[in-house]
């Protein structure tokens, strides 16, 4: 009944594989094995590493580090007790922004995406909007919120809330005639046909947009922590710079955003594993 | 894992990270000093331009328990100048250039006091084969802003050389990149406040083209300037705080080892940098960076606006009068250093 | 028995894409469908029948002529009269008993339970409740929607070829446990389709339809008992005529 995916992608049937002798010996035959889906990038992420100490070690740089002075920069971090802070201040900021951004967002996208006169006076103002920066709009945050957790918070909100409106429109806009009409045959009120119908189909397409929404939040951290408050990783990244020769706690910055970077969308992805969801994305 | 569940989750974390926020980077949950609300805030830039914002903070902490005022650190020009704008930051440490053309756009802002003089410098690669202003015509050189010191400097020295600015190219970097920028010889010469001009002695691949007292002597980089509104609300605020600055200033120039003393724990607590960086500018040569004679004088001005409007960024509308309040320092030389040696 | 719809004079045209250009579609159609009847409307791709079957279900509106449904001309869409469709009609954030139950109103929640497991059980998906539609199959996905159909309780079933995206013997199998339902639920059902043998297997009555603009062409009785036997003479005359009214050969490739 079920088709299994597992089993479209293996690889040509004549492919030889090589016998690995012992007891996991029947994982490490397979593949597509749970421990194969850990090796891989593991190993990917080893190589990498490798080459970017190599490479700092054969240029002889003075100025850019290599995997190990991060490292224990990191670790410096830790030993002052600034990681947690800089992180705690950082995911705050990010949570606060987004969720305003998801607050505000998908209402009005969901609102825009039903009311076809609301779209046409509304989504130019947005397409106007959507392309500026959040570093440009440093200078009003400062102006309008002062040095405090609000200007950051305002520019992550900024940078968030444009895709999620935008994939929300898009996503009532493409829903099936099908279901409505259906709907309507059952004898559907306008709003219950909106909570039960409209939102529920657009609720696939409106994660997709959350996805690459908290990503930019994220990736914004940095900008929006240029303004001079005095915590997160985007702060110890640009202070790094001022301190004067410690770009290893500017990689170290770095690494850090990134390794929190991939949790989060992790953690987001495990929203389309949701049985009402996980039919709005083919296989 | 229905969505009821996940808008549990969800509320869960906001609540959870927002204590967290609040108790390790507010600090709302520890005890507050109620001193603390009666304090204005100061912007400064960690350069030793603004050495003496933190020195008088803490000198003051610790003979008096607590400061004047609560020193803001900001991490480039741009965000200095739209806190003091926004009134977040109604004192604060300013280029001088940027304090007279904030005032030609109607900005009350009113200058107190000097940073310090001298203090800067133009570096070259250490192996590049410029020695003197002639060598760098048609090459690169990076100044921190349209309004620094630094760029009215290298414009006078062109001036000296019988050279003119369409000579060499002049790029605006934020002062941070600069070592990084003449090590990878992006740039051919840099000009910036210290220390990171020294940065690049020190670590072996900068060399001083002229220090600023070769070329301008006595040259003023920095001023203290306040709001006017808080001249007229708080006088005695602003007295307190000139006060402090000026005594800052004399102490710092009274002994090598309160300057050394000063290094260290500017670099600690208000600097965040590696304390030799300060011990070098501080002292090699003595006479780099000096903190004294820091009461505003008409010439001093006069002089950066002539050469502000040569250059272009001043229209030439504002005056000493306008944009200086000298009736906080009377006679600098009855200025009194602070009467305090570190614990030893 | 009563007149379950009445189509008078219907006529249908769709702006062309040139300036006062209008497509004909449907043109004079006259029918009745009497209660509890099994009618269904046959006719070549692109003749309209399914613009006719959406005019009488109410969601599009016909340019001229009138559809009366028990009496009451159709204005819209209405829960006493429900739609298959073809296919993807089942919502697919509900699993299968939720699709089932969404329509049944008035009911407390046992009857509602206890309506949504006879319908789960009459079309043959017992085990499957908690399913949802994206897990099973196009024969699957339509039997659900039947059973949503059904356990709304309507009075008039349109269908929309709803067994068009389904292979030969899956076919047969849901034409069988359709025939089965409606024996047992006796309601008035209209369906669409292009396959003559399927419309003959089914119906009580047959409009045959012409090409477009269409019309109804003949309207042909079946008075066969059901189960249908499909090597029976009868069965095999009146496919024969159906064949010939639409124009189509005995033999193929000719």
């Amino acid at each position: 009944m079920n088709a299994d995916s597992k089993t479209l992608d293996k690889g040509p049937v004549t492919e030889t594989r090589r016998r690995v002798p012992g007891r996991f010996s029947r994982t490490m035959n397979d593949p597509d094995s749970k421990w194969w889906r850990f090796v891989r990038p593991v190993g990917m992420i080893a190589i990498f590493l490798t080459t970017w100490g190599l490479a700092v070690r054969l240029s002889q740089t003075d100025l850019f580090p290599g995997p190990g002075s991060v490292a224990r920069a990191i670790v410096e971090l830790i030993e002052k007790g600034l990681l947690a802070k800089y992180v705690i201040a950082s995911l705050f900021r990010v949570t606060w922004g987004f969720a305003l951004a998801v607050l505000v967002g998908v209402p009005f996208g969901l609102i825009l995406g039903w009311y076809t006169r609301a779209f046409q006076a509304f989504n130019p103002l947005i397409q106007i909007f959507r392309p500026i920066s959040p570093i440009a709009w440093i200078p009003v945050a400062i102006l309008w919120f002062g040095i405090s957790d609000l200007a950051p918070i305002f520019l992550i909100f900024l940078a968030s809330v444009f895709p999620i409106c935008v994939s929300t429109i898009a996503a009532v806009q493409n829903l099936q005639p099908v279901y409505l009409r259906a709907a309507q045959n059952f004898g559907l009120g306008q709003w219950e046909l909106f909570h039960r119908v409209v939102f529920p189909a657009s609720v696939p397409q409106i994660i997709t947009g959350l996805r690459i929404a908290l990503g930019i939040a994220w990736l914004v951290v940095v900008a929006a922590e240029m303004i001079a408050v005095n915590s997160g990783l985007g702060y110890l990244i640009i202070d790094a710079r001022n301190a004067g020769k410690r770009y290893d706690l500017v990689v170290a910055g770095m690494v850090m955003i990134g390794l929190i970077g991939l949790v989060l969308d992790l953690l987001i992805r495990q929203l389309t594993k949701l049985d009402s969801v996980r039919w709005g994305y083919s296989k | 894992m229905t969505s009821r569940r996940i808008i549990l989750i969800a509320l869960c974390w906001v609540i959870a990270i927002s204590l967290l926020h609040a108790t390790y980077n507010l600090h709302l949950f520890t005890p507050r000093d109620h001193t603390a609300r009666t304090r204005f805030r100061i912007g400064f830039l960690p350069v030793t331009c603004h050495l003496t914002c933190p020195v008088t903070d803490f000198i003051n902490k610790k003979i008096y328990g607590e400061s004047i005022f609560e020193p803001i650190r900001f991490n480039g020009w741009p965000e200095l100048k739209e806190a003091y704008l926004s009134n977040y930051t109604p004192a604060t440490f300013i280029l001088a250039p940027m304090a007279i053309a904030l005032r030609e756009q109607g900005v009350p802002i009113k200058v107190l006091y000097l940073g310090h003089r001298d203090g800067s410098a133009v570096m070259v690669h250490k192996d590049s084969t410029i020695r003197s202003m002639q060598d760098l015509r048609g090459k690169r050189i990076a100044v921190p802003n349209r309004f620094s010191n630094q760029r009215l400097l290298i414009f006078r020295a062109l001036q000296q050389a019988g050279m003119t600015v369409n000579d060499l190219e002049l790029v605006e970097m934020a002062p941070p990149d600069m070592p990084a920028a003449l090590y990878a010889k992006a740039v051919d010469a840099i000009s910036s406040g210290e220390p990171f001009m020294a940065q690049t002695e020190l670590d072996g691949y900068g060399r001083v083209l002229w220090l600023t007292k070769d070329v301008w002597p006595n040259f003023i980089s920095c001023v203290l300037a306040v709001h006017e509104d808080m001249i007229k609300h708080n006088r005695p605020a602003v007295q307190r705080l000139v006060d402090g600055i000026a005594s800052s200033g004399k102490w710092l120039d009274q002994s090598m080892s309160h300057r050394m003393e000063s290094a260290q724990f500017v670099s600690k607590y208000y600097y965040n940098q590696d304390p030799r960086l300060l011990s070098f500018v501080l002292s090699k040569p003595p006479d780099r960076v000096k903190y004294t004679n820091l009461a505003l004088h008409r010439h001093d001005f006069e002089e950066i606006e002539q050469l502000g409007r040569a250059s272009g960024i001043l229209k030439g509308t504002a005056h000493f009068e306008d944009y200086t309040d000298t009736s906080f320092v009377r006679d600098d030389s009855a200025v009194q250093a602070y009467a305090w040696e570190p614990a030893k | 028995m009563n007149t379950a719809v009445a189509v008078q004079e219907l006529a249908m045209s769709f702006r062309g894409k040139r300036r006062n250009e209008r497509i004909e579609v449907l043109r004079e159609i006259n029918a009745t469908v009497k209660t509890g009847e099994f009618v269904c409307i046959v006719g070549p791709s692109g003749c309209g029948k399914s613009t006719l079957l959406n005019i009488i279900g109410g969601f599009v509106e016909a340019t001229t002529g009138e559809v009366l449904v028990e009496g009451s001309p159709v204005v819209g869409p209405d829960p006493r009269r429900i739609f298959v469709f073809q296919e993807n009609g089942v919502f697919p954030w509900l699993n299968v008993t939720e699709n089932i139950a969404f329509g049944v109103r008035g009911k407390s929640k046992a009857e509602c339970h206890e309506n949504v497991r006879r319908y789960i059980d009459m079309v043959g998906l017992t085990g499957f409740e908690t399913a949802y539609p994206h897990e099973l199959s196009g024969g699957m996905r339509q039997r659900v929607e039947i059973a949503r159909a059904l356990a709304a309780n309507p009075d008039i079933i349109y269908m929309d070829e709803p067994f068009g995206a389904l292979d030969f013997i899956t076919r047969l199998k849901m034409r069988a446990d359709l025939i089965r339902i409606w024996q047992s639920e006796r309601k008035t059902i209209l369906f669409v389709t292009h396959d003559i043998e399927e419309a003959v297997q089914l119906a009580d009555r047959i409009f045959v339809m012409t090409k477009r603009p269409g019309t109804i062409q003949k309207i042909v009785p079946i008075n066969l008992p059901r189960p249908r036997n499909l090597d029976a003479p009868e069965y095999l005359r009146a496919r024969d005529e159906i064949f010939q009214l639409m124009g189509m050969s005995l033999q193929v490739g000719i």
